[in-house]
């Protein structure tokens, strides 16, 4: 097969305005098709983690923005005392905006010790010491990092708030890389907030064996003497349903991933077409010359595959480059989702393309390898 | 048994109500190392009889063995292979692949056979140095001149030491003195590298090269004896 080469490379080069044109063409459609892929893949990781699977958040009953919802502090130690409840971390979220948002800036308050005990949070610059230190110290997730340009020991104002950055940190978690943690009391006491003894949410570890499901009926039976209501989820269904709004939009972009893979299939066999009946006359002379159908259809796959193939892997690459560098990340809500490169859609963008390559070069293919020999040598 | 024989070949074209016979129940022979020349009438079929011997279209009727193979009893792949190994066609224009160049071009055929890069590369310099093109193996088509093509197409013809060649019209589209070039090559491939060769034209002159001369008319064909004498062509497999 690779004696023919030469001869399949030329061929896309002869009309290579043509051939760079879908390949162009091939690129942004999967660019976008591994973006949209991103957000599914993000969106799946929120809702099906371990982590999402084995938390519980306490919200005040019938709240839904970080803004309303207010329990007091003190709830902390009461919940811990609930069967199955490994640990309780009180949390005060500020965000910079409530709707969906490309740009949202999200601040956890956190007591700092629980906060390095109860997520897997690694600094790639600065140091916890001054985060423990100083009051209006903040961790800052890479993503928001990359998409704001902070760096350790810039000062960060959005807001009322400022806070001095003592370290840049990437979490195994994704969505994670688009907060920022601060020291609880700070955000507390930030003015407009007014929130001392109060915190939005307590998110709660389990117990190895622990039923997350009858550990959060447990919690908030135990809390409904108390002050305020509760109700409490699994991290997961907490942040889907906090997200409702964008999880059906996501639902509904994934069907413009597949519209892209539409494109890239009608755009490609249009090109094959193109140049199977552009040379109908030459194919017929191979085959005169001994070339058998069966390799013409390769031939004419192979062409199909590369130029789909040019396109793709430029367009995944693109992907890639952009979701790394960008920190793009969408949020309502307080709640993130982060849009992340991985090694499993590059594998899904590459696969498609390839695919697609080939689907898209059997009908043109198939064309190529049947006309009659003596009828397309008599054409002109 | 003759390198080619062709038995009671009947080959019909059906266009609307009409129906076409350009071939009917010929027989023919023809023995190794023979130059036959084929005349007639434009229309009769004498592509046709070419494309039935190259097995690149197939009869109503009849059989043709080909140094003993039945080639209308091939499949169309297996019937590729054969003409790989065992066929080279020469096309009135050259049909060249124009993105591919002199050296490709040659090439491609013997890409298909079990040949070593080294091997390859041999023949293909043998087949262009016999058309006299050694230094033109880098050009394209296009830069290369009517004459030169045809070189290119015959070199690609005999490039995998065919059984047999056959040729429609080559000279039929070049001028005067490079027919007479593409005549003389013909003629010195079938003496010196004993290459049978059934060549179509339809100029008495470029028929002159060949050893034996046949006329295709009204489906039959016809042993003429010299050409451009007024003898009687005589019945030749009837
Ligand atoms: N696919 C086809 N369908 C219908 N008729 C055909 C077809 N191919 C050839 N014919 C007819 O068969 C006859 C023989 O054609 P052929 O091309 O073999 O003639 P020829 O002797 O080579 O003519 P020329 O000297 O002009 O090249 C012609 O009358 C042609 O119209
Ligand atoms: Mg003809």
């Amino acid at each position: 097969m690779f004696r023919f080469a030469p001869y399949v490379i030329k061929s896309l080069w002869r009309h290579r305005m043509r051939s760079v044109l879908t390949a162009s063409g091939t690129a942004v459609a999967i660019f976008v098709f591994c973006c949209v892929m991103s957000v599914q893949e993000g969106l799946e990781r929120l809702t099906s983690d371990e982590d999402a699977q084995r938390t519980l958040i306490v919200f005040q009953e019938n709240r839904f923005c970080p803004t309303s919802s207010r329990l007091p502090e003190d709830y902390a130690p009461r919940i811990k005392k609930v069967p199955g409840v490994k640990d309780v971390m009180p949390v005060q979220v500020w965000t910079n905006n409530c709707r969906a948002s490309l740009d949202i800036v999200v601040f956890n308050g956190t007591p700092p010790r629980k906060l390095q005990q109860a997520r897997d949070l690694k600094l790639i610059s600065g140091n916890w010491s001054e985060f423990e230190d100083r009051r209006d110290a903040a961790v800052v997730g890479r993503n928001v990092a990359i998409r704001r340009g902070l760096k350790t020991g810039d000062q960060f104002s959005i807001g009322d708030l400022s806070v001095k950055i003592a370290g840049v940190f990437s979490s195994s978690i994704p969505a994670e890389e688009n907060l920022i943690f601060t020291s609880l009391e700070f955000l507390q006491y930030t003015r407009g907030l007014d929130a001392a003894g109060l915190v939005t949410l307590h998110e709660v570890s389990l117990t190895a064996t622990a039923d997350p499901d009858a550990v959060a009926s447990a919690i908030d039976a135990a809390l409904r003497a108390g002050p305020v209501a509760t109700t409490t989820r699994r991290k997961g269904a907490f942040q889907t349903s906090t997200l409702s709004d964008l999880v059906d939009l996501i639902g509904f972009a994934h069907w413009l991933g597949y519209a892209c893979v539409g494109l890239v299939l009608a755009l490609v066999t249009t090109t094959s077409l193109m140049s199977v009946q552009d040379r109908i006359k030459e194919h017929a002379v191979l085959q005169t010359l001994g070339v058998r159908p069966a390799r013409v259809f390769r031939l004419v796959i192979a062409e199909g595959l590369l130029l789909c193939n040019a396109g793709g892997i430029f367009g995944v690459a693109l992907a890639l480059a952009m979701l790394s560098w960008s920190g793009l990340a969408v949020g309502a809500e307080g709640v993130t989702i982060a849009f992340r490169p991985s090694i499993h859609l590059a594998i899904s963008g590459a696969t498609v393309t390839a695919i697609v390559g080939i689907v898209a070069s059997v009908l043109p293919a198939l064309q190529a390898a049947r006309t009659p020999i003596v009828a397309s040598l008599r054409e002109v | 048994m003759a390198l080619v024989e062709l038995r009671n070949l009947t080959k019909t074209f059906k266009k609307g109500d009409e129906t076409i016979t350009p071939l009917l129940n010929v027989d023919l022979d023809i023995e190794d190392g023979e130059f036959v020349s084929l005349m007639g009438p434009s229309g009769t079929g004498k592509s046709t009889l070419l494309n039935v011997i190259s097995g690149i279209d197939r009869p109503d009727e009849g059989t043709i063995h080909v140094d003993g193979v039945e080639v209308t009893r091939l499949s169309r792949g297996r019937l590729a292979d054969w003409r790989a190994a065992n066929l080279g066609y020469i096309f009135q224009t050259h049909n060249l692949v124009p993105v591919l160049t002199a050296y490709e071009n040659v090439e491609l055929p013997i890409l298909l056979l079990p040949l070593s890069a080294a091997e390859r590369c041999k023949r293909v310099e043998l087949a262009l140095e016999a058309v006299g093109l050694s230094d033109r193996i880098d050009h394209y088509p296009r830069q290369l001149s009517g004459g030169q093509e045809q070189r290119v197409g015959i070199a690609r013809a005999i490039v995998a030491h065919p059984k047999v060649v056959v040729a429609d019209e080559p000279t039929g589209s070049l001028d005067t003195k490079t027919s007479d070039q593409i005549q003389v090559l013909l003629q010195r491939l079938n003496r010196e590298l004993n290459i049978t060769m059934i060549m179509v034209t339809h100029d008495a002159e470029t028929a002159g090269i060949a050893s034996r001369h046949l006329v295709l008319d009204e489906g039959r064909i016809v042993e003429s004896g010299k050409i451009g004498t007024t003898a009687v062509p005589a019945v030749a497999h009837r």
